[in-house]
């Protein structure tokens, strides 16, 4: 071992994190010292640039926001107010010590409503699986981040731009595992998932010669493979990488293998909101924005590059 | 109804399968296990009684599903990862024990009491006494007991389900994650069960007349 590998490393790491804490005092420094360099100052890099991401994320010009529209109408309030929840890992988790949410939807709010008013001033109100289209049909709120799945029954009620990623089943492995890479190699392989997901299907359709365990819930399932009794654990991206942010010992391995396409649910009664977003949303993908926010909070969790943006409007539904 | 009925069949088949060599385990090992324990729970060694009377209690006040997840998601963290079926066949065994404790003790306590003491008269030991004297009486009482224990068992093995093992219920949730035919799955597999069920009660009735003669 050499004695002058560390320090260059360390040094790295704490300038990284002393421009964390300057910058916004983030709780992202709190794993530096425990990651020897590199795993720790990526985790103080991913918060770095996410907030750098939305420092430098576009704004409307003014002849895009008729006057009477919905977005005229947040403009005025100054602050979007977006339908979500604050403690999908990744997706939208409220800090505890800033009060702040991070991750993937909570970004995309923001960087939205820093395109509608100039800041990116969101409020967030609580929706469930069971109140999203009635909260956005009332007025509620303005739009609705909260890896939405677009569905032709849903975009019967609300409107859906988008879709702004593509979910899906993905698999989930222990740390040291690197014989499991993508969908094929579970063949021969011990899977597992819950009892009472789809998922099951998928890894029969796409690993025939899987052996599928179902086990009741995700801690189960999660025991299963940090206990090698499965190798491997198949189930939505969205569950995973949650899982996997709590849990540093397993890992999510490449993307997701089937498509669960997540919308932006707008108001039907305002149909020019669902152009807008899905302007705004052509815009952020093209700029690569979307891309470099997919690293600074899924990319964490998820090996491998940032996907390509799913094709605004190619799904039934958006 | 299903398109698929091979498929379907050869599923169900394998579930079953499963099911009955769950059940044939568990009830074997039951068996034995119950007989040591009863021994334990009869013997003259006040340490022993105490020892069949604790294992007794706790095997019989533990839901069975509860002592499932414990022995498929606890032994492995103390360093004990066995296949999911012997962990599970194991865990249903240990359970049954104690019922079938409790009937063979059951079954010894109805052979009159007099029996044993001519047999210690006559200068017979423990052991002798047990085999040649009392368990030839105390089988018969404990022939119907024992044949709800079975039925007890070939049912209990659906909860194996829950912990992954792939038996008929676990091939019905399969069908039914397939198909999305619930109803039908889980009609197909009652009937399964039911069978399996009534041919051990019709079993159980004809050993019994067979012993009738016994005492």
């Amino acid at each position: 071992m050499r004695l002058s590998r560390p320090r260059p490393a360390l040094g790295a790491a704490s300038a990284t994190a002393a421009l964390a804490l300057t910058l916004t005092a983030c709780g992202g420094s709190a794993t530096l010292p425990a990651a020897s360099g590199s795993s720790g100052s990526a985790a103080a890099d991913a918060s770095k640039t996410y907030d750098e991401i939305l420092a430098v994320a576009p704004v409307a010009p003014a002849g895009q926001i008729p006057a009477g529209s919905l977005m005229a109408k947040i403009k005025k309030r100054g602050t979007l107010i977006v339908g979500g929840t604050d403690t999908s890992a990744l997706f939208s988790l409220k800090d505890p010590v800033t009060g702040e949410l991070t991750g993937f939807d909570a970004g995309l709010a923001a960087m939205l409503a820093k395109y509608i008013t100039g800041r990116t001033s969101t409020k967030l109100v609580q929706v469930s699986v069971a109140t999203r289209e009635q909260l956005l049909r009332n007025g509620t709120v303005d739009t609705v981040f909260a890896t939405y799945s677009i569905t032709p029954e849903r975009a019967k009620k609300v409107d859906f731009a988008g879709p702004y990623y593509s979910s899906g089943d993905a698999i989930l492995v222990k740390k040291a595992n690197t014989a499991i890479k993508a969908v094929d190699d579970l063949n021969g392989k011990t899977v597992c998932t819950q009892s009472g997901s789809t998922a099951a299907n998928d890894i029969k359709d796409f690993a025939p010669k899987s052996k599928v365990i179902l086990f009741d819930g995700n801690s189960q399932c999660v025991q299963a493979v940090k206990q090698g009794r499965a190798d491997a654990y198949v189930i939505d991206q969205a569950i995973l990488v949650g899982t996997q942010y709590r849990d540093p010992s397993v890992k999510v391995v490449g993307q997701p293998f089937t498509t669960d396409p997540y919308g932006i649910g707008t108001p039907k009664a305002d149909p020019e909101m669902k152009t807008f977003v899905d302007a705004w949303l052509k815009k952020i993908e093209a700029s690569g924005a979307w891309a470099k926010l997919w690293k600074a909070t899924l990319g964490t969790a998820v090996t491998g590059a940032a996907p390509k943006p799913p094709v605004v409007g190619s799904v039934e539904g958006s | 109804m299903f398109t698929h009925v091979d498929a379907v069949a050869g599923q169900l088949g394998r579930g079953l399968l499963l099911t009955l060599a769950m059940t044939a385990l568990t009830f074997t090992g039951a068996v034995a296990g119950g007989l040591v324990v009863a021994v334990l729970r009869i013997c003259p060694v006040a340490p022993l009684r105490a020892f069949g009377a604790g294992y007794v209690t706790v095997f019989r006040n533990i839901p069975l599903l509860v002592l499932l997840v414990l022995f498929v998601f606890g032994l492995p963290d103390l360093g004990l990862l066995y296949p999911l079926f012997a962990t599970v066949t194991t865990a249903m065994a240990l359970y049954w024990a104690a019922f079938v404790c409790e009937v063979v003790r059951s079954g010894v306590r109805a052979v009159p009491r007099g029996q044993a003491e001519v047999a210690r008269a006559l200068g017979l030991g423990f052991g002798q006494c047990l085999r040649h004297v009392i368990l030839p009486q105390a089988v018969r009482p404990m022939v119907q007991p024992l044949g709800s224990i079975f039925i007890g068992c070939a049912l209990s093995t659906s909860l194996a389900a829950a912990v992954g093992v792939a038996e008929l219920t676990g091939q019905a949730e399969f069908l039914t994650l397939r198909y999305d035919q619930p109803l039908t799955s889980f009609a197909l597999t009652t009937v399964v069960y039911v069978a399996l069920t009534l041919t051990s009660g019709l079993v159980a009735g004809r050993v019994e007349r067979k012993l009738a003669v016994a005492r």
